[in-house]
């Protein structure tokens, strides 16, 4: 059972919070869910719409279509109104006209009067959500309990009275529903009592990095990246950490390489732009092997772009980000459970190779919540690599070797406030000790040395992970947030008698050929990209010598939907894969939420 | 064990121009360091690019050399993650007042402990002769072959404006006088910010050693509390058409520091808590 709902109101009218909190009713009945934020970049004016999907199903990502849409304004109504499957129901506010939308006859519209039964409880009109939301409970039947506990836990920092206040109204919107039989053929139960986690893919790496020992965070505003640096601040007490808003994305990464360079382990997160401005730093925090993490939370470019809306176009960048040659580690989550494993392992690998390691998401993974157990914390130790504390005696005037030609490329690190340890971190080539060089011999040294460290690293960087049956008629191949809808995708595919699997990379580089070449052996390919140029195929032919025999690209601000993805191979495996070599996603169905207006609304 | 100006040598040459402003600079601050006694290791310099930058290469304590304009955001997260270190910022005008005027700007508003010394010779040395944001009107440089015809920065009005809790300027004609400005400085609880006149004997020929010895003079009977009082002074040169350059204290207040208000640190530092075995269980319950 698949039950999918669409929350749809003007920008800046507080729908995210109202997702989350129906996606969490559902998380504390045992329910799988994902809810996933559509907006346009404006706070005020623009659509609003959270789709919150739950069911027994194992789901990963959001569907296309929905079972009801929750419309807390007009626009809502027409925006909506042609994704509602057959036999759903488009639930709306009494006070709103909606009578020049023309919905489909097999599409039952059900009026409540919100602000009626608000007057009625004694509310304000800011319960509104509330109240929209025990409706949307009232008619599947879902326990009043639920909802009443996850209002209080909203609201309890904003005092008794409103928590009081909000679960009255909820209370007299649920009767009011359920004494009017809706006749929705949805019902839903909890499953078990035992709560799920719901959490973002920017809170779980979030939680990741603090659970490997991440001491300070710095970074500047930057959707769809913020979330990871509010949620960091309001914690930076509870857990000990020191969280800075800087100036800009300059200063962010330079904080962060300079808090490296002091010893503790140290995080920067931003979206493409900022990164654009940390790059200089970055290539500083290579020279100089302060390990430092980036989260590089992707959105669509180039510049500005859609600042709201997915794309995975930014690898390339990140792997190339900064002059000159050096190593570094790209890490790609593929759900929450990954952001988690990955943000803690990626301090490990910075760390043991001092170095820096980029953790690319994006706003799809970035933003949308999922269901999930408390993480695994199986097989998570803290390594630091090469640090030493005690040192000897150094020879008056000399400094310590902070860069010896070490033959693994790792030379140890020692922190400021070590007696003997003093030497320069520095963003010039240097020799042993950090001196600025421009010896020949000690430049093609240096480089080596850094170079070295890649030898340890590929046996650090697991082989693509294959998931589904060994032996299918198809592979569909994807990197990053992509695992999510095509794993959806093979379990729609094997409905319609098509074996599927999927092969994802979450260590995206430095590439390892044989452990590549050895997943994907025999395999009939085809790659999902979210973007217009194919930029992880493009590093698997040039690293690893490969080329996927097709190749699907979307690049129009959303994700793929499994749909979309098991559509495609479909018809490519019922062709006897004759089809074209290149696919690009062209929706049909368009939507635009920036500019109401624009629709004549 | 007292620190001595010659535990602070390094054995590798110091490679400013001879007569450059920076010998002096540099010799003032290692005199300042070894009479704090503050120990080599628990000391970092960090600096960006440029002739001034070069400077901890030159002083055996730890050092950072990061990049141009970015000093202070790397000093700044030193002092974040280790508090009990003395942290000093150095860089060049053009560093400090072009390239990275945002971080000096932010840094102000901030109040870290820590001190930073701008060497600022009014030209790009490094780069060989462009203007700088404080040379001078009608300076001629490669940039300005007619003249300058941009207001100079004014940073001492501009730290005093921005919030800073201690501004000085110092001249390194002077250099037992700038290293009495340096130690008062590192002393300072909060941002200390020193911008010395260092003459660049090489592309700077009107702000010459002869130029500010006709003009510089010292405070007194300055009262460094009184921001107006600080904010004429630091008018004068310009006002006075470059007749009187005053150097010394110019303001001087106490306030918190931005890490004494961090209750996270306060038991121990950054660097100093133990991260292996982080329990998170608390963090689920907003989740679940």
């Amino acid at each position: 059972m698949l039950f999918s709902i669409r929350i749809g109101a003007q920008a800046g009218a507080g729908v995210m919070v109202t997702g989350r909190m129906l996606a969490k009713c559902f998380t504390r009945g045992g329910y799988n869910v994902v809810g996933y934020p559509e907006y346009p970049s404006l706070v005020r004016g623009g659509h609003n719409v959270v789709q919150v999907t739950t069911g027994t199903n194992e789901i990963r990502s959001p569907p296309r279509r929905c079972e009801i849409v929750l419309a807390l304004n007009r626009d809502a109504v027409f925006y909506h109104k042609d994704f509602v499957k057959k036999g759903g129901m488009i639930i709306y506010d009494k006070a709103l006209d909606v009578s020049e939308f023309k919905v489909s006859k097999d599409i039952k519209m059900f009026a409540v009067p919100l602000e009626e039964l608000i007057k009625k409880a004694g509310g304000t009109v800011r319960m509104k959500n509330t109240v929209a939301l025990s409706c949307v409970l009232a008619m599947i039947e879902y326990p009043f309990d639920i909802l009443a506990g996850v209002i209080e836990d909203e609201f309890r920092r904003k005092g008794d009275e409103i928590v009081k206040k909000n679960i009255a109204v909820a209370k007299e919107a649920y009767e009011y529903v359920k004494g009017t039989n809706g006749d929705v053929p949805y019902t839903m139960k909890p499953l078990s009592d035992k709560r799920k986690v719901l959490i973002s893919g920017n809170e779980a790496i979030a939680l990741g990095a603090v659970k490997g020992g991440m001491k300070f965070y710095s970074a500047y505003p930057m959707t769809p990246a913020s979330s990871i640096l509010h949620y960091l601040f309001a914690n930076e007490r509870k857990f000990n950490i020191v969280v800075k808003q800087t100036e800009d994305e300059i200063a962010a990464m330079n904080y962060t390489a300079g808090a490296s360079f002091a010893g503790v382990r140290s995080m920067t997160g931003t979206s493409g732009g900022g990164f654009a401005l940390m790059v200089e730093a970055l290539g500083m925090a290579a020279l100089a092997e302060a390990p430092i993490v980036a989260v590089l939370v992707q959105r669509i470019g180039p510049s500005t772009g859609m600042p709201t809306w997915t794309e995975q176009g930014d690898l390339r960048f990140a792997l190339h980000a900064s002059q000159g040659d050096f190593l570094r580690v790209i890490l790609a989550p593929g759900d929450v459970e990954e952001c988690f494993r990955l943000g803690f392992e990626a301090f490990n690998l910075a760390e043991r190779y001092q170095l820096p390691v980029i953790i690319i998401s994006d706003k799809f993974l970035g933003e949308s919540v999922f269901s999930a157990e408390r993480f695994d914390e199986k097989g998570l130790k803290v390594d630091r690599g090469k640090i030493v504390e005690k040192l000897p005696a150094l020879e008056p005037n000399t400094r310590y070797k902070r860069y010896e030609l070490a033959k693994d490329g790792v030379s140890p690190r020692v922190f400021p406030g070590t007696p003997n340890g003093m030497h320069v971190g520095t963003s010039y080539e240097h020799d042993e000790t950090g001196f600025s060089t421009e010896s020949f011999i000690m430049r093609t040294k240096q480089v080596d040395k850094r170079a070295a460290k890649i030898k340890g690293l590929l046996k650090d960087m697991p082989a693509p992970k294959l998931y589904g049956p060994k032996d299918a008629d198809v592979t569909i191949m994807c990197w990053g947030s992509h695992k999510m809808p095509a794993l959806d995708a093979v379990n729609i595919l094997k409905m319609d008698g098509i074996k599927a699997n999927v092969v994802h990379f979450s260590y995206l580089f430095p590439l390892d050929k044989d452990k590549v070449a050895k997943v994907l052996k025999g395999k009939k390919t085809v790659m999902v990209e979210n973007n217009s140029t194919g930029q992880f195929t493009g590093m698997l032919k040039q690293y690893c010598d490969f080329k996927p025999d097709f190749l699907m690209l979307k690049y129009d601000g959303r994700q793929f939907f499994g749909r979309q993805i098991a559509e495609e191979v479909e018809k490519l495996v019922k062709s006897g894969f004759k089809g074209d070599k290149e696919i690009r996603i062209v929706e049909k169905e368009d939507l635009e939420y920036y500019n109401p207006q624009r629709h004549g609304l | 064990m007292a620190v001595t100006i010659k535990d602070l040598d390094v054995k590798e040459k110091i490679q400013w121009c001879p007569g450059c402003g920076n010998h002096a600079l540099i010799s003032s601050l290692k005199g300042a360091i070894a009479e704090l006694n503050l120990p080599q290791h628990d000391t970092v310099i960090a600096s960006g690019i440029g002739c001034s930058s070069k400077l901890p290469h030159y002083v055996n304590t730890y050092g950072f050399e990061g990049i141009h304009g970015r000093p202070l955001p790397v000093a700044s997260a030193i002092k974040l993650a280790n508090t009990k270190l003395t942290v000093i910022a150095v860089g060049g005008d053009g560093d400090g007042y072009g390239i990275g005027v945002q971080h000096f700007v932010h840094i102000m508003r901030r109040n870290y402990n820590l001190t930073y010394i701008v060497h600022d010779n009014q030209i790009y040395g490094l780069t060989t002769g462009q203007a700088s944001p404080t040379s001078q009107l009608g300076m001629k440089t490669k940039t300005t072959p007619w003249g300058v015809i941009e207001e100079p920065f004014k940073p001492l009005a501009v730290a005093i404006n921005g919030g800073a809790t201690f501004v000085a300027r110092g001249y390194a004609g002077d250099p037992v006088h700038l290293k009495e400005l340096f130690k008062q400085a590192i002393q300072h609880q909060g941002f200390a910010f020193v911008d010395v006149f260092q003459p660049c004997v090489t592309f700077n020929k009107l702000n010459t050693y002869p130029w500010f010895q006709e003009r510089v003079y010292k405070l007194e009977d300055h009262d460094v509390t009184d921001r107006w009082a600080a904010l004429k002074k630091a008018y004068e040169d310009s006002e006075t058409e470059y007749k009187k350059v005053p150097i010394g204290v110019f303001y001087k207040v106490d306030k918190p520091t931005y890490e004494s208000q961090l209750p996270q640190i306060k038991k121990k530092t950054l660097v100093e808590q133990d991260i292996e075995n982080i329990d998170i269980t608390e963090a689920y319950k907003e989740f679940e």
